[in-house]
């Protein structure tokens, strides 16, 4: 080759270095965030994230949806050994006691303190910041977080003849505005829930009763389940009296339920407040929302958080880290919060947000946005059975709970039996949780 | 030997298959051998910590109530796909296979099933089913007066439908193939039946179900293998498995242990149990039943 060319070549090849240095230095940092945020939460959640980088132009959040809840960790889980994670996922509360055990997470409390900085933990919403701290400390981000409420067909009740505006407060008015309906024939089927194994949960929190041992498993892991008590028993008896009059339909797990409550063939669903603007959304009469019912004459505790948060990856550079608190500080802003809130149905997890909300009216326009915050606000708040339940078999132990449930409907068993067997499985695999985590 | 087919060049053939057999130890035996080993090991989710059980995982599953409803289950299922549906393919085919008019429209109409993913088919038969907003549902109660058909409640119910789908999706292929089969049954013999005196279904059980008894062990075997493995996104799509386990077919519950409760030595040693059936009961079929079907010509 002559000198001309290979000068020419050279040229070439510097201008490209030149060049992608130039890029590498203008490129801003980068992190990604796995989330299971689908249907119209997702638009809510891009157009936040959108927002972020629009406004921090030195950090770029890319937001990648991995599926449901339980796929998102399965991915996480994969791809955890080599290390080719995101720097934020987000995972259900169920996964929490997980996730503390995985020695792949950084606490969020420990964030400020790496980057030099200070953070007022107060300012979220005490509830949901108890859910997921240990010992005090915070350990992930609140981000989506619900409660369980009761949602009612105001016309339905007018249309049965009942005051659409006195909806159930017991189980045993449940049973006795049961029966008028169906009396009126108005529907073949009173009410259903979503998430069977939750909504559970929900009534023996919200009457202040343990799920499992060692503050449910708040204080240390849990050895038993505790629930299969008297009054453990009543529930079941309860829901399967009321599934075998006809008032109760068991809706499936999830949101299944969702769809016959939009359509008008029940009446009454005990749901997640997340699906608040969803049902609102797709139905086509005056939706009511209150506290989900209560045994009478026994303690009171407070409804539990359910949703998810986000967390930390454990060995990021420190600009990665800085990238993710900003966005992690971004979320929790009251007007950031405020807009994933009217989006979403979710709480804002800020404090100020709610005072916000309550300044500018938008509670007056819509009482049944209200309904979530004083269902989750208006319990005890330092019990234990108050605060929520953390296991780690937390899921497969879900599923055990369901289909003990489902035998006592289906009068496979007795609801006692299908309790106890239900715990009996349970047990074992908090068992086997310990003897691989034990201490 | 070789050198008749490559003369001069002893080792092309090895070359020439290395990929091949590079390919299926990476993605085949390589994990395989790797599931095994879990298997005998319990461990947490991340990793952070793994304990050697032994044969524990496999012991826990045989005497698990809920593992043995999954076999119980899923031979119930198999049996419904591969009996049911092979008859009724076979009667359809033995239909499609006359001069009629708009035979040709019959025929797609009845074959592409097979086309669909079990995605959409399970979402076709699911909304048909639906307790409260389905068809099906919908009709039986204004027929009965009243009687919800609700298989959230009902496992029978959930396990047949659910069958019925996965029937239904492999109808088309399975019409194909009898279809083929039937239309290389010479007509002589059965015109030397008719001449005979034989009935149509005297000469049909007589002369055309043993000549397609190639056709028919070859079906078996892969509707077995459909019925065991390739149904896992109908399920997952129509009942996830439930109501209770009533629809948890072995590899179902194998999916759910593994990649939902992430409990990776019990799903390990399921996979292993899968395995080690469906290879008997393959060596079984393909030995016995394949050496029984008669060949014409």
């Amino acid at each position: 080759m002559n000198l001309r060319k290979s000068f020419l070549i050279v040229l070439v090849l510097a201008l490209c270095l030149l060049l992608s240095v130039g890029t590498a230095l203008a490129q801003p940092v980068t992190i990604t965030f796995w989330h299971a945020m689908s249907g119209s939460r997702l638009g809510v959640l891009e157009s936040i994230i959108e927002g972020f980088n629009a406004t921090h132009p030195e950090f770029e959040v890319k937001p990648l949806f991995t599926g449901s809840y339980a796929e998102t960790l399965t991915k996480y889980v994969a791809a955890y050994p080599s290390k080719t994670g995101p720097n934020i996922v987000q995972s259900y509360e169920v996964g929490t006691q997980t996730m503390i055990d995985s020695n792949a997470i950084t606490p969020v409390y420990e964030i400020p303190g790496m980057l030099g900085e200070t953070w007022d933990w107060a300012q979220y919403v005490i509830p949901i910041t108890n859910y997921y701290s240990v010992d005090g400390n915070l350990w992930s981000m609140p981000f989506n977080s619900s409660t369980a409420m009761l949602y009612y067909n105001k016309d339905l009740f007018e249309a049965a003849g009942l005051d659409p505006n006195k909806p159930p407060t017991t189980w045993k008015e449940m049973e006795e505005y049961g029966e008028k309906f169906l009396a009126s024939g108005v529907v073949d089927h009173v009410y259903s829930t979503g998430w069977p194994d939750w909504i559970f949960e929900q009534v023996l929190a919200i009457h202040d009763h343990l799920y499992a041992d060692n503050d449910n498993g708040r204080s240390g892991l849990a050895t038993k389940v505790v629930f299969n008590d008297d009054f453990g028993q009543m529930v079941f008896e309860t829901w399967t009296r009321l599934h075998d009059k006809g008032i109760y339909i068991f809706g499936g797990a999830e949101y299944s339920a969702n769809t016959a409550f939009n359509s008008g063939q029940i009446a009454m669903l005990i749901q997640s407040t997340s699906s608040l603007a969803g049902i609102i959304k797709a139905s086509e009469f005056k939706v009511g929302t209150s506290f989900y019912p209560r045994f009478e004459g026994y303690p009171v505790g407070n409804s539990i958080i359910g949703g998810g948060s986000l967390w930390v990856t454990k060995g990021q550079s420190e600009e990665e880290l800085r990238a993710v608190w900003e966005f992690l500080k971004y979320l929790g802003q009251k007007d950031i919060a405020i807009q994933w809130h009217k989006g979403t149905g979710y709480f804002p997890v800020s404090g100020a947000a709610l005072k916000t909300l309550l300044d500018e009216g938008w509670f007056s326009e819509d009482q049944a946005y209200l309904t979530a915050f004083l269902q989750i606000l208006s319990g005890k708040r330092d019990t234990a059975a108050s605060t929520g339940v953390r296991l780690g078999p937390f899921v497969a132990m879900r599923e055990d709970l369901v289909s003990g449930l489902e035998k006592a409907l289906a009068g496979q068993l007795s609801p006692k039996d299908a309790l106890n067997e239900a715990a009996e499985k349970m047990n074992l695999k908090l068992k086997d949780y310990l003897e691989l985590h034990g201490k | 030997m070789n050198e008749d087919k490559f003369p001069g060049h002893k080792f092309l053939p090895y070359i020439l298959i290395t990929p091949s057999i590079a390919v299926i130890i990476i993605f085949l035996i390589g994990p395989f051998i790797q599931s095994v080993y879990t298997s005998f090991f319990v461990s947490t989710t991340f990793g952070t910590n793994t304990i050697f059980v032994g044969l524990r995982n496999y012991i826990r599953l045989f005497s698990s109530p809920d593992y043995l409803n999954s076999a119980v289950v899923t031979f119930k299922f198999a049996a419904f796909v591969i009996i049911v549906g092979l008859s009724i393919a076979l009667a359809i085919a033995q239909l499609l296979n006359q001069k009629i008019r708009g035979v040709g429209f019959y025929q797609v109409a009845l074959i592409w099933t097979y086309a669909i993913s079990p995605t959409i088919a399970g979402v076709i038969w699911a909304s048909m089913f639906a307790p409260s907003t389905g068809l099906i549902p919908y009709i039986i109660s204004k027929i009965s007066g009243g009687y919800t058909l609700n298989w959230m409640t009902n496992g029978q119910l959930a396990l047949f439908i659910v069958a019925a789908a996965a029937t239904w999706k492999m109808l088309g292929y399975n019409i194909i193939f009898f279809l083929a089969g039937l239309q290389n049954v010479p007509d002589e013999f059965l015109e030397a039946a008719q001449i005979d005196g034989a009935n149509p279904w005297k000469s049909f059980w007589r002369i055309t179900f043993p000549l397609l008894s190639p056709t028919t062990s070859f079906l078996l075997f892969v509707n077995m293998l459909y019925a065991f493995f390739q149904v896992f996104g109908l399920i997952d799509i129509m009942t996830h498995g439930g109501p209770g386990n009533a629809t948890e077919i072995l590899v179902y519950k194998l999916y759910r242990d593994g990649f939902i409760h992430l409990n990776t030595g019990s799903a390990s040693a399921q996979s292993f149990i899968i395995f080690f059936v469906i290879s008997v009961v393959a060596i079984i079929q393909l030995r016995i039943v394949t050496r029984k079907a008669i060949y014409s010509r």
